[in-house]
């Protein structure tokens, strides 16, 4: 069985009371009326087995992990043709379940800010998966990681939040917060990679909605 | 009232100039100054290509004099600078310095007037250098291309060789200490009427070290050869030509361990040899009082082979080489225009070739330059040096480099002097002709020569990621322009300070620096692969500062002690990083709770690498008739940024941080007879050691040696 350690955010009552009481004016919509949403925190999920390389790194795994944001939960890479899952990773790329990758409605956008500012998704078009670009762009500071050529490590961007298009066309947004297993603090070459930790808040209403 | 004498020193290509103001007193010609404080008589070639007094030039020069070398115990040119005001040892593919904040590529290191090749990632590695046969260091602070040209933007080190002395000398040394590092070699002068010589030959060799029982070792194994020689030989009265030449060569060898395709460990053995040569004829010739003229030819070669094979069978597993040369002649005029004014004109031809593993073929440069100074005392108190050097160049934009100084002696105790500059540095090979693919992580790096051709070549071949939208491949056009226009990095710097001399036992100068530097070249992404991975190349975008002051302070209490002590503060910030951090763009995540938030503009620590504070205290002592000398040297390096923990790629937390450290190293000597030195000292006294961060210190490295004078002593 995969490490997959499900922990709830304890960030989430302060920030959510706080959101409650910050929207009070010009959000005049219904979204404002309905229920602060749960900020879900997945820990060190594992990637799928991979031989090891030459250079004794893991290499790059055959499949990709699956993941469902609406279920909170990891779905078996015998699912990827269907819409069960959301989005999957490998290695450093991160796919949305739509164009190339799917059968499913999936993109994304990518946010540069606070998670906590992003209150509502931007009306901005939201790109899908292609055969060699994806929705969330690859290669060193384009998406969500930074890459150092000297110590060979993976770094999350702090401040880079993706707003993701789920398989069924709803709304959510994530934060990578480490890539490496059981998120060190400072990690190393020889740390175990692609252990992907991440908090993300899931819309289920369909709403752009994300507070 | 001037006093100009034109002395003619038989090996010396330079042109004397000794300007005494009326209000200071005349130069003490006392060769017995040594480290005394007060070194009127201390010449420096560097700061204007002619021979001036080191307290009268009008810009920050520091000096670092036989005498005190070898009172510090030194072996390596990096032992001799670490320990100087303003310059921090900094690791990075070697040991280089940091001068005023910038990187050690931005220091140029020249041999008696002429640069030493071979950098790898910018820096010169220091231990290259052998210090038995230096005769001074110079370091000249704050850009001096405006004289030296490309590289010179932070400063020069200039290593000035002993010249042929009168008479038949030498001496021979043997050195050993801690991780069974061995030094041996000698010197050798004779000369006569006519005919000069000077032999220098050492070994220096070292079982290297192991910070962290790790299974490779933090230092392998190593040996160097060094031999240097100059040959004069004067041609009429007015006449004089000289040979010089070093070969310098350097192997070491350890075992790694690595995971074969099949996942087994297998051991690689590494060898790697370096060498490097230079060969450079020098012609002087003094065509009147006021005209004198040289010509210099200068060829330099720089060979690297890395070799990797298996243990078991000796089957290879990678291997690597890169050579590097140099040739340039040159001329130089100086021409005494009037009593008060002295012209100095030159210039120059370079060939550089490079041929290495990651370049596709064998790449050449050319460059020309032409330079002009004027050196002018309009009243006796006031000297104003205006010079001004082109360097045209066969791969990108021609440069221009002014740069105006001047000195100003509001008292007898007291004198002003500041200057104004531009500094710059070329492009280097790896920047211009790089191709290299990761093998593993699988992106691109192309030097901006062939990134064009590169890029249209991986597309051709299918290898860029489409767009989805229009089916074209992903490439940054934008980006691709500005790194096929790539030019010189260059600054524009500032320097203002003080020289104070209350009494005769006391000397204090003070120096404020500020470096603009603009056009700073970094990488950046100009296409995408199928593979997800980015080709990069380079451009010049960012824009940096570095400022700070220094002080210097040295106090004679006793004829045999001296004191002295020099702190610098240091601020050195990238331009862009302040406005994305003003503009609310920049955040960081604690790397405890994973909790985002905004980066602050006090949070900003600058660049990395860099002190905020950095001081030295030493004592020498020296007693002459009794032949004992001594010396205590503490030097603390303050903390500094090492790399990003918190996702924002700059300095903004204090666990980003190293603590600052001293190292306190001290040495005695006791000379018998004149003839024998017995010296013994220990370095890092206190043993401090930072495994994880802090590579090239070893920690507590006791040594002894014995020197032997040969020939006459005096």
């Amino acid at each position: 069985m995969k490490h997959l350690f499900l922990r709830p955010a304890l960030a989430f009552l302060a920030a959510s009371s706080l959101s409650l009481t910050a929207c009070n004016d010009d959000n005049d919509n219904e979204e404002t009326v309905t229920p602060a949403l749960e900020t879900k925190t997945v820990s060190s999920l594992a990637p799928q087995p991979a031989a090891t390389t030459s250079t004794g790194q893991p290499g790059t795994a055959k499949h990709y992990t699956f993941y469902s944001l609406a279920d909170n939960k990891e779905v078996p890479y015998t699912d990827s043709a269907s819409t069960k899952w959301d989005v999957a990773f490998r290695s450093t790329t991160i796919l949305t379940n739509g164009g190339t990758s799917g059968p499913g409605q999936g993109g994304a956008q990518v946010y540069s800010g606070l998670f906590n500012e992003l209150k509502t998704v931007p009306e901005t078009d939201f790109a899908k998966d292609a055969a060699t670009t994806k929705a969330v762009p690859t290669g060193s500071g384009n998406g969500w990681y930074n890459y150092d050529q000297t110590t060979h490590l993976v770094t999350p961007i702090a401040g880079r939040v993706l707003v993701i298009r789920t398989a069924t066309g709803k709304y959510a947004k994530m934060e990578v917060t480490s890539y490496y297993k059981e998120s060190p603090t400072a990690p190393t070459l020889s740390t175990p990679s692609g252990y992907y930790s991440f908090r993300y808040m899931y819309q289920a209403d369909g709403s752009r909605n994300l507070q | 009232m001037y006093r100009f004498s034109f002395c003619f020193l038989l090996s010396c290509p330079t042109f004397v100039l000794t300007q005494a103001l009326a209000q200071v007193p005349a130069a003490q010609q006392d060769s017995t100054l040594r480290l005394q404080p007060r070194q009127l008589s201390e010449v420096v070639v560097t700061a204007t290509r002619t021979e001036r007094s080191i307290t009268e030039v009008p810009i920050p020069v520091l000096v670092v004099s036989q005498p005190q070398i070898k009172a510090m115990g030194a072996l390596r040119l990096g032992d001799v600078l670490r320990e100087q005001t303003g310059l921090t040892t900094v690791n990075d593919h070697g040991q280089g310095i940091q001068l005023q904040g910038l990187n050690p590529e931005y220091t140029l290191i020249l041999v008696d007037g002429e640069p030493l090749i071979g950098r790898t990632a910018g820096t010169l590695e220091l231990s290259r250098v052998a210090v038995g046969n230096i005769q001074r260091v110079e370091v000249v602070k704050g850009p001096a291309s405006a004289l030296w040209g490309s590289e010179a933007l932070a400063g020069v080190v200039n290593i000035i060789t002993q010249k042929p002395q009168p008479g038949t000398s030498g001496n021979i040394r043997l050195r050993y200490g801690t991780n069974r590092t061995a030094d041996l070699g000698g010197t050798f002068n004779a000369k006569g009427k006519k005919l000069g010589f000077t032999l220098f030959v050492n070994r220096y060799s070292s079982a290297g070290y192991t910070l962290r029982s790790a299974e490779s070792p933090t230092v392998p194994p190593f040996a160097s050869y060094t031999a240097q020689g100059r040959l004069s030989y004067q041609l009429g009265t007015h006449t004089t030509l000289s040979l010089s030449g070093r070969y310098y060569t350097e192997s070491q060898q350890s075992d790694l361990r690595v995971t074969g395709e099949t996942g087994e460990a297998a051991v690689v053995r590494y060898q790697s040899r370096q060498h490097d040569y230079n060969l450079n004829p020098v012609l002087t010739h003094r065509f009147s009082d006021k005209v004198f003229a040289t010509a210099r030819f200068y060829h330099s070669g720089y060979r690297t082979r890395e070799d990797y094979t298996y243990r078991a069978d000796g089957s290879p597993y990678d291997a690597t080489y890169f050579n590097q040369t140099f040739t340039r002649p040159e001329v130089q005029l100086d021409w005494q225009l009037r009593p008060t004014q002295v012209l100095t004109t030159g210039a120059g031809y370079v060939l550089e070739a490079v041929e290495a593993t990651r370049y596709d073929q064998r790449q050449q440069l050319r460059a020309h330059y032409v330079f002009a100074q004027h050196d002018w005392s309009p009243t006796p108190r006031l000297n104003l040096v205006t010079g001004v050097r082109y360097d045209g160049h066969s791969q990108y934009a021609g440069q221009l480099s002014p740069k105006l100084s001047a000195r100003y002696q509001l008292r007898s105790w007291l004198a002003v002097r500041g200057s104004a500059g531009r500094g710059y540095r070329a492009p280097d090979f790896r920047q211009l002709y790089l191709n290299f693919s990761n093998p593993t992580v699988g992106y691109s790096v192309f030097g901006t020569n062939q990134v064009q051709a590169k890029v249209a070549q991986l597309a051709a071949q299918g290898q860029l990621a489409t767009d989805p939208d229009t089916g074209q491949p992903v490439i940054y056009d934008a980006v691709l322009a500005q790194a096929s226009g790539l030019t010189a990095e260059n600054s524009l710097a500032y320097n203002l300070g003080v020289q104070l001399d209350p009494t005769a036992k006391l000397q204090f100068t003070a120096n404020a620096f500020r470096n603009d530097l603009r056009h700073l070249i970094e990488t950046a992404v100009v296409a995408l692969k199928t593979n997800g991975q980015s080709v990069y190349s380079y451009r010049n975008v960012t824009r940096a500062f570095t400022q700070g002051a220094e002080v210097d302070a040295r106090y004679q209490l006793r004829p045999d002690l001296t004191l002295s002590g020099g702190y610098q503060l240091l601020f050195a910030k990238d331009k862009s990083v302040i406005n994305r951090i003003e503009a609310g763009e920049v955040f960081r995540k604690d790397p405890h709770t994973q909790q985002t938030e905004r980066v602050q503009p006090q949070d900003y620590g600058g660049l990395y690498n860099r002190s905020r504070h950095s001081f030295n205290l030493k004592a020498f002592y020296e007693n002459p008739k009794a032949g004992w000398s001594a010396s205590l040297r503490g030097i603390y390096r303050g903390r500094y940024g090492f790399g990003d923990t918190n996702g924002n790629a700059i300095l903004d937390a204090a666990n980003e941080c190293v603590p600052g450290y001293w190292l306190v190293n001290i040495a005695a000597a006791k000379t018998f007879r004149q003839r024998l030195t017995l010296q013994a000292g220990l370095d890092n006294v206190l043993g401090y050691t930072n495994p994880t961060y802090i590579s090239s210190l070893p920690g507590r490295l006791a040594y002894a040696s014995l020197t032997l004078a040969l020939g006459k002593t005096r």
